[in-house]
C-alpha cells in the first residue's frame, strides 16, 4: 500500500503556489521590461555576420573594424554613435553623420558594413521608414 | 514493473478515462474566457495524480504515454504529440518529486503539476515554432495554472476521500 | 478561512498575469541584407518573423543571382553577352522583360531598361564618373531607341529572349519593386500580420503598426540629402508599396555641373525636368498584378516626364484600367514646392521646417 495523500492544503501548498506566482510575475516583468525599454545597443555587423555589440548607455570610446577590403572607426558616444573614418572609395558611411534611435543605421556598401541600433525609448512619431 | 492483472485492468481504465476528460474539456474550451493559446482545464491531469499516488509512478508514466499516443492519433495531429507529451512528462516529473515532500497536499502537488505542464508545453512551441514569441504566454499560463491546479488538486481530493475505504486501495 | 485567503491570493494573481501580458504581435525580427547594390532592412513581426525574415532574404537573394547585371552567370549578364543569340531566361526574368515591355509603351518610352549601355557611358554601372561626348552618346541611343528585345520565343519548353548585338539591359530601375512584389506572397505564406520592408528606398509598408497605427514614412529632403530626418514630408501608410527616384540619390560633379543616374532615354543625357524627386504609392491590391513594380518604374519614368506629363499620366484613368492598380503621387519639384494628389492628401504631412509649399492635386 502506497501512502496515501494529504487531502486538505497545507502551508507547504502555499510555498508551491508562491514559487509558481513568483515565477510568472518575474517572467512578465523581465518581458515588459525588455519589451519596452531595452538600452540602446548598437549591432555592428559585415557580410551579414555580427561582429560587435555596444550598448550605448555611456560612451564607449572609438573601435575600429575591418570590412572586407576597408577598415572603419566607429566612435561611440553616450546615446549616439557615428563613423569616425573609413577608407572606403564611397564615404557615405561617414556622410551618414550619429545615428541616435532604434531603428537608425550606417551602411558602407563596398565594405557590406552594417551599426545598427537596437532597442531605446519608441517614440511613435519617429518614422519607420525613408523614402530616398 | 510486474503489473497483476487488477492493476493492469486498472491502468487501461484509467486511460480510457483520461481520453475521455481529455475529450470533454475539448467541449467545453476554457480560451473562450481567457484567450490564450494553452489554456485548458487540465481535467486529464486528475488521472496522473491519481495513478501516481493509488499505482505508482511507473504506473503513471504507462497510462501517460499511452494517453499521448492515443489522443493525437484520435485527433489525426501527430503535431499535437510533442505538445502533449513535453507538457504530461515535465507535468508528471514534477509531481513524482513534489509527491514525495511528506508535507505537500494534492493541492500542491497538482499545481506544481499543472505549472511544470505549461513550461513544457511553451518549450514544445519554442522548438516547433523555432521563434520565442510563445514566452510571451508563459506568465498568463503560470497564473492560470495556480488556478486549475488547484481545482484539479480539489478533484482529486474529492475522489480519494471518496474511495477511502473501497477495496482499491489496497494494493 | 485559510482556503479563502488562498482562492483571493489566487484571482489577484490570475489578474496581475493577464495585466503583464503582451500580444504575440510583438515578437518581431529584424535583419539587414546587403544585396542589389543596396541596404535592405526586412522587419517582421508574429509567431513566425525568424522564419519569414529569413525567407524575404531568400528571396532577394535568388532574384539577385538571376538579375545582377554584375553577376557574370546570371541571367541578364548571360543576355547582355550573347551578341545577339537568343538565351534562354528564368521564369522571374521572363516576366519582368514583358512587364518592362509594358511600361515602356505606358510611359512612352520615359522608362526603358535597354538605357543600360548610355547610363554605362556615363560611369554609373562601375563608379567611374566622365561625360561621355555627343557622339558617343548619339551612337549608344539608336541602339536603346532601335528594336529592343526580342521574345519571347519558346523552344523546347524553354523560353528565349534576344538582344541586338551591343544592346544591354539593366533591370536596377524594376527589380526591387519585382522583390516587394514577390515579398508579400512570402509575408502572406508566414502568416505575418504586419512588416515594415524598406529594400534600398522601395518601401513596402504590410498591415499597421504594432500600436495599430498607420506605418509612417519619410520621404527625404532633395535639397539636405545628406541629412538624416530632413523629410519633404510623412505619408502615413498601410498595406501599400511606396517608391521614391531622385536625383539626389547618385550624382557626380565636373566642371561645376552635376550629373545624376537618372537617364533620359529621348536625350541620353540626366532628366532635367525640374523635378528633384518623384515618390509612387500603390496599395497591395488583390493579389495578381504588380504593384510593387509598377511603382518602381514609374517612379522613374515620372521623374524624366517632368511634372505635367507627370499629372497628366496619373489623370490618366485608362492607364490604371489596364493596370488594375491605381497609384498615387507626391512629386518634389525643384522650386521649392511638394505636389501630392488627391488620393494621398489625408495622408500626407508636410515638414515644416522643410520650407516646402504644399499643393493638393485633383483630377
Amino acid at each position: 500500500m502506497r501512502p496515501s495523500p494529504r487531502l486538505r492544503p497545507t502551508v507547504w501548498d502555499g510555498l508551491v503556489v508562491l514559487c509558481v506566482a513568483a515565477l510568472a510575475l518575474g517572467l512578465a516583468f523581465f518581458q515588459w521590461r525588455g519589451g519596452t525599454s531595452q538600452a540602446l545597443t548598437a549591432v555592428v555587423s559585415v557580410d551579414g555576420t555580427e561582429i560587435d555589440r555596444v550598448s550605448l548607455d555611456r560612451a564607449a570610446g572609438e573601435k575600429t573594424y575591418r570590412a572586407g577590403d576597408y577598415t572603419l572607426t566607429v566612435e561611440y558616444a553616450a546615446g549616439s554613435a557615428r563613423v569616425l573614418s573609413s577608407n572606403c572609395p564611397t564615404q557615405d558611411c561617414v556622410h551618414t553623420g550619429s545615428v541616435t534611435r532604434g531603428g537608425q543605421s550606417v551602411v558602407c556598401l563596398p565594405g557590406r558594413f552594417i551599426l545598427r541600433l537596437e532597442g531605446g525609448t519608441p517614440d511613435p512619431d519617429a518614422v519607420d521608414a525613408v523614402l530616398g | 514493473m510486474k503489473l497483476t492483472t487488477k492493476q493492469l485492468t486498472l491502468c487501461a481504465l484509467l486511460t480510457a478515462m483520461a481520453l475521455a476528460l481529455s475529450y470533454l474539456e475539448n467541449l467545453f474550451p476554457l480560451t473562450l474566457a481567457i484567450p490564450v493559446p494553452g489554456v485548458k482545464l487540465g481535467l486529464a491531469n486528475i488521472v496522473t495524480i491519481f495513478a501516481l499516488y493509488a499505482l505508482g509512478p511507473g504506473e503513471a508514466l504507462l497510462i501517460l504515454l499511452a494517453r499521448c499516443f492515443l489522443g493525437s492519433l484520435f485527433a489525426g495531429n501527430m503535431n499535437a504529440l510533442i505538445f502533449s507529451l513535453l507538457g504530461g512528462l515535465s507535468a508528471l516529473g514534477t509531481m513524482v518529486l513534489l509527491s514525495r515532500r511528506r508535507g505537500l497536499s494534492l493541492y500542491g502537488v497538482s499545481i506544481g503539476g499543472a505549472a511544470a505542464h505549461n513550461c513544457g508545453q511553451i518549450a514544445a512551441a519554442l522548438l516547433t515554432l523555432g521563434s520565442t514569441a510563445p514566452l510571451y504566454y508563459l506568465p498568463v499560463l503560470l497564473a492560470v495554472s495556480l488556478l486549475t491546479g488547484g481545482l484539479t488538486g480539489l478533484a482529486a481530493a474529492c475522489l480519494f476521500r471518496g474511495l477511502r475505504h473501497t477495496d482499491l486501495m489496497k494494493g | 478561512m485559510k482556503r479563502l485567503t488562498v482562492s483571493v491570493l489566487l484571482l489577484a494573481l490570475l489578474l496581475s498575469g493577464c495585466g503583464a501580458q503582451m500580444s504575440p504581435d510583438e515578437a518581431q525580427e529584424s535583419i539587414q541584407v546587403i544585396a542589389m547594390d543596396t541596404a535592405m532592412l526586412i522587419t517582421t513581426y508574429g509567431e513566425r518573423s525568424p522564419a519569414a525574415a529569413y525567407a524575404c532574404e531568400d528571396t532577394i537573394r535568388d532574384l539577385e543571382k538571376q538579375l545582377s547585371r554584375t553577376l557574370e552567370d546570371s541571367d541578364v549578364s548571360r543576355l547582355n553577352a550573347s551578341g545577339g543569340e537568343p538565351v534562354e531566361v528564368g521564369e522571374d526574368l521572363g516576366v519582368l522583360l514583358e512587364l518592362a515591355r509594358y511600361y515602356h509603351g505606358s510611359t512612352g518610352g520615359a522608362f526603358n531598361i535597354a538605357i543600360a549601355p548610355v547610363v554605362s557611358a556615363w560611369g554609373f554601372t562601375e563608379d567611374s564618373f566622365r561625360v561621355p561626348s555627343q557622339a558617343e552618346l548619339d551612337g549608344l541611343l539608336e541602339l536603346v531607341q532601335g528594336p529592343s528585345y526580342i521574345g519571347p520565343r519558346s523552344s523546347g519548353g524553354a523560353i528565349c529572349y534576344s538582344l541586338a548585338p551591343g544592346q544591354a539591359i539593366d533591370l536596377g530601375g524594376i527589380a526591387k519593386g519585382y522583390a516587394a512584389d514577390k515579398i508579400v506572397k512570402v509575408l502572406q505564406e508566414h502568416d505575418v500580420p504586419r512588416a515594415n520592408i524598406n529594400l534600398g528606398g522601395n518601401v513596402l509598408a504590410y498591415g499597421d503598426r504594432p500600436d495599430g497605427a498607420p506605418w509612417r514614412v519619410g520621404i527625404q529632403d532633395p535639397a539636405r540629402a545628406d541629412e538624416q530626418n530632413a523629410f519633404a514630408g510623412v505619408l502615413e501608410l498601410t498595406d501599400s508599396f511606396a517608391v521614391t527616384s531622385g536625383g539626389y540619390q547618385r550624382y557626380f560633379e565636373e566642371g561645376g555641373k552635376r550629373y545624376h543616374h537618372i537617364i533620359d532615354p529621348a536625350t541620353g543625357y540626366p532628366a532635367d525636368s525640374g523635378l528633384s524627386s518623384v515618390t509612387v504609392v500603390a496599395g497591395l491590391g488583390e493579389g495578381g498584378g504588380f504593384p510593387g513594380t509598377m511603382c518602381d518604374a514609374y517612379s522613374t519614368a515620372l521623374f524624366i516626364m517632368g511634372e505635367e506629363q507627370a499629372l497628366d499620366f496619373w489623370r490618366d484613368e485608362t492607364q490604371w484600367e489596364e493596370q488594375g492598380c491605381p497609384f498615387e503621387l507626391v512629386l518634389v519639384t525643384e522650386d521649392g514646392r511638394v505636389m501630392v494628389t488627391e488620393g494621398l492628401a489625408d495622408r500626407f504631412t508636410l515638414e515644416e521646417t522643410s520650407g516646402y509649399t504644399l499643393e493638393v492635386v485633383s483630377r
